[in-house]
């Protein structure tokens, strides 16, 4: 949703975290054994507790403000619960196999859902989502687990994109590239006026160059491909993937080389006050922006590679899902209907003041230039991604990190990378 | 029945974290039983090489370093002066904060352009500057520098209680039998100190060990694993990767290091004790 996307968002939370870790080696990981005795908290008929990690402050005032409301409507009772998101992604593996787990969870579509629903975690929605007809196929094709059950309810989704100053490109009288050629060219002609091209944020969020990877990965070979790629079924050692580093080193010398050290907001900050040219970043770090920035933002799509392959972009999808041993099935059910619904969406999306799009397609985004340029942008893409972790798992993500973040530092070694990267990856695969 | 207590609080979750050793476990599915594989695996893993020679680094210079600053401070603050309480508390007051915190006021110092940069500039080193906690050569270092600074302050107290322990007349009499300051220093305080060092030693090695916080609220193990120690990386394998049989058998690698430094230290001083 319009806040901080939690899954790749390791900042904050895990520094609470932190603290737990030094309570000691081996008693601290058999702590974790005893999940069966989770959180207590619905029973049978009672309120249905929904478990957010929308933690961001308008984000929660947005979700309470929509929980009242579904409360005052009579068709049930809710009760909220936001939690810090990094505490909560740690802990959703246990919330879901304890005993007497909450009802709802805020979550991603693709696969990290379809995962949970393998092991019969997930509550079957399928019943929410006769009411939802008129939704686009790709969302239901996105919701809908291996068995060919919908597991998933989307909320809204947002994209990513080369964001930059309007006032500062007109300054230094350059436009928007729409080929890989023109893109580097643009950031010749930035360096050349002493701007670094590109910011980037790798010091504590390395997982922001993995929209770099994703992005030339759909560019090169395509969306097919990266899929498969992200579930295990090619390697990383394959030249296809080696070629989409060949690509990324043309553009490696316009990296701003103090984005190393610093977090993607701090890129942000340095991207609004000029001192980098353009920052490929999802639509969350506008949360940040001070009010006037905000109008002075533009964007343009990911420069295309090879004309050859269909057009997709990155979406990553934000909603919910329920557990399947949750004690008031109806209730939640209801609940579901009721946030998917074209009210819901719409004050979600107004209360939020993010930049997203609600997944309901009768429900109006805002008409800000910035929205309707990046819808159109979503409408016209043939496919959809989700992001690295979202496509594949939260377990993958670190080698990746590890993989992508010497490769920015030392690109010549790209053949030992990718071999240590696929190692790492059959790791993660087998469990 | 305080050791029933003890063993149920302590030795389960160790015998358990033992067990998960041997098993492949997600943290959802039931654990499933693997012999020795994990540790086979831990054999040939570089990045598990990689955290343990930083573990052993971080031992060395962060216990060693944190001993002689702590141990030179004490003696340095040990005369009753005036203003020496004000000094002795300066000293203290980083273990006041958390780990945490102190990595979040060491980050601003470190960043881009931050205090450390102009620091260096002033004096005429900016060829130098470096992104500290994003470089491989650098990171590992730069996270025991702040971990120093609190834990030196920590030492110095240990000792303080140490050396005022320490009954005077024994010095007197040394001084007497014509002592310079440094053999009274070789013969008479630091055999005396005996039972703090083994305090002193353990608290290092623990500290060592754990060092968790600072590492990872700093550079999280990164860049690329370069300034990965043994706890961060057993973190990062068992709540990034899921894979908590493995991150059991690193767990158990560090109690087993652990042990042995103590063990070892122990029966060294027992024996010395005996003859």
């Amino acid at each position: 949703m319009s806040d901080f996307d939690p899954g790749r968002r390791r900042f904050l939370g895990h520094l609470g975290l932190a603290g737990l870790g030094a309570l000691g080696a081996s008693s601290f990981l058999s702590a974790c054994a005893s999940s069966a005795s989770g959180p207590t908290t619905s029973n049978g008929s009672g309120a249905v507790t929904i478990q957010s990690n929308l933690s961001s402050p308008q984000a929660k005032a947005a979700m309470e403000k929509l929980i009242e409301t579904f409360n005052a409507q009579g068709k049930g009772t809710a009760s909220l619960n936001t939690i810090a998101s990094e505490t909560f992604r740690t802990q959703l593996p246990t919330y879901l196999t304890s005993s007497n787990p909450p009802d709802l969870y805020t979550w991603y579509a693709g696969s990290v859902a379809n995962d949970y629903a393998s092991k019969n975690l997930l509550l079957d929605v399928s019943e929410v989502w006769k009411s939802l007809d008129d939704y686009p196929q790709s969302l239901r094709t996105l919701s809908t687990d291996a068995s060919g059950k919908q597991i998933f309810v989307p909320m809204n989704n947002y994209w990513w994109g080369f964001f930059y100053r309007k006032s500062n490109f007109a300054k230094w009288g350059v436009q928007e590239p729409k080929t890989w050629t023109d893109f580097l060219a643009l950031c010749e002609t930035l360096k050349s006026k002493g701007i670094p091209p590109i910011g980037i944020g790798l010091g504590d969020t390395p997982w922001i160059a993995s929209a770099w990877f994703d992005y030339l990965n759909i560019r090169i070979n395509g969306a097919p491909f990266h899929r498969e790629l992200l579930a295990g079924k090619q390697r990383f050692d394959d030249p296809k993937v080696k070629a989409v580093f060949t690509r990324w080193r043309e553009a490696l010398p316009y990296f701003d080389p103090k984005g190393k050290a610093y977090p993607f907001q701090e890129a942000t900050t340095a991207l609004l006050a000029g001192k980098t040219g353009m920052f490929l970043i999802g639509t969350f770090f506008a949360d940040a922006a001070p009010k006037d920035a905000l109008d002075d933002l533009d964007f343009f799509r990911f420069p295309i590679i090879d004309p050859a392959v269909p057009l997709a972009e990155e979406a990553p999808t934000d909603g919910f899902f329920a557990s399947a041993k949750t004690g008031n099935p109806t209730g939640t059910k209801a609940l579901l209907t009721y946030l998917s619904s074209v009210e819901a969406q719409e004050a979600y999306v107004k209360a939020s003041s993010g930049i997203v799009l609600p997944a309901n397609p009768k429900a109006k985004a805002s008409d800000s230039p910035l929205v309707v340029k990046g819808k159109a942008m979503l409408d016209e893409a043939k496919e959809l991604t989700q992001f690295f972790n979202r496509d594949s798992n939260d377990a993958l993500q670190p080698t990746a990190d590890t993989a992508l973040t010497k490769f920015i530092d030392k690109p010549d070694q790209i053949d030992a990378i990718l071999r240590e990267w696929q190692a790492g990856a059959e790791k993660v695969f087998k469990g | 029945m305080p050791f029933l207590v003890e063993s149920i609080w302590v030795f389960w979750p160790a015998l358990q974290g033992f067990w998960f050793s041997l098993t492949r476990w997600d943290g959802m599915s039931a654990p499933s039983f693997v012999g020795a594989d994990n540790y086979v695996e831990l054999a040939g893993d570089a990045t598990f090489r990689g955290a343990l020679l930083n573990t052993v680094i971080w031992l060395v210079l962060f216990g060693g370093l944190s001993v002689l600053g702590g141990f030179g401070m004490a003696l340095v603050l040990l005369k009753e002066r005036r203003g020496v309480g004000f000094y002795r508390a300066a000293l203290f007051t980083p273990v006041v904060f958390s780990l945490v915190v102190t990595a979040l006021v060491w980050r601003v110092f470190y960043q881009p352009d931050g205090i450390a940069d102009t620091l260096l500039r002033a004096v005429g080193l900016e060829h130098l500057i470096r992104p500290w906690l994003a470089d491989p050569q650098t990171a590992l270092y730069a996270v025991i520098l702040p971990a120093l600074w609190r834990q030196i302050g920590y030492v110095m107290v240990l000792f303080l209680a140490g050396l005022k322990a320490i009954d005077p007349a024994l010095h007197e009499a040394a001084r007497m039998d014509g002592a310079n300051s440094w053999q009274r220093l070789r013969h008479v305080t630091i055999p005396q100190l005996k039972g703090v060092n083994a305090v002193v030693l353990s608290v290092i090695v623990i500290d060592s060990l754990r060092s968790f916080d600072i590492v990872w609220s700093m550079t999280r193990g990164g860049p690329y694993h370069s300034s990965e120690l043994l706890s961060t990386y057993m973190y990062s394998t068992a709540f990034q990767s899921l894979r908590l049989g493995y991150a059991s058998a690193i767990a158990v690698v560090i109690f087993v290091l652990a042990l042995a430094v103590i063990l070892g230290y122990l029966v060294r001083a027992f024996r010395e004790e005996a003859s």
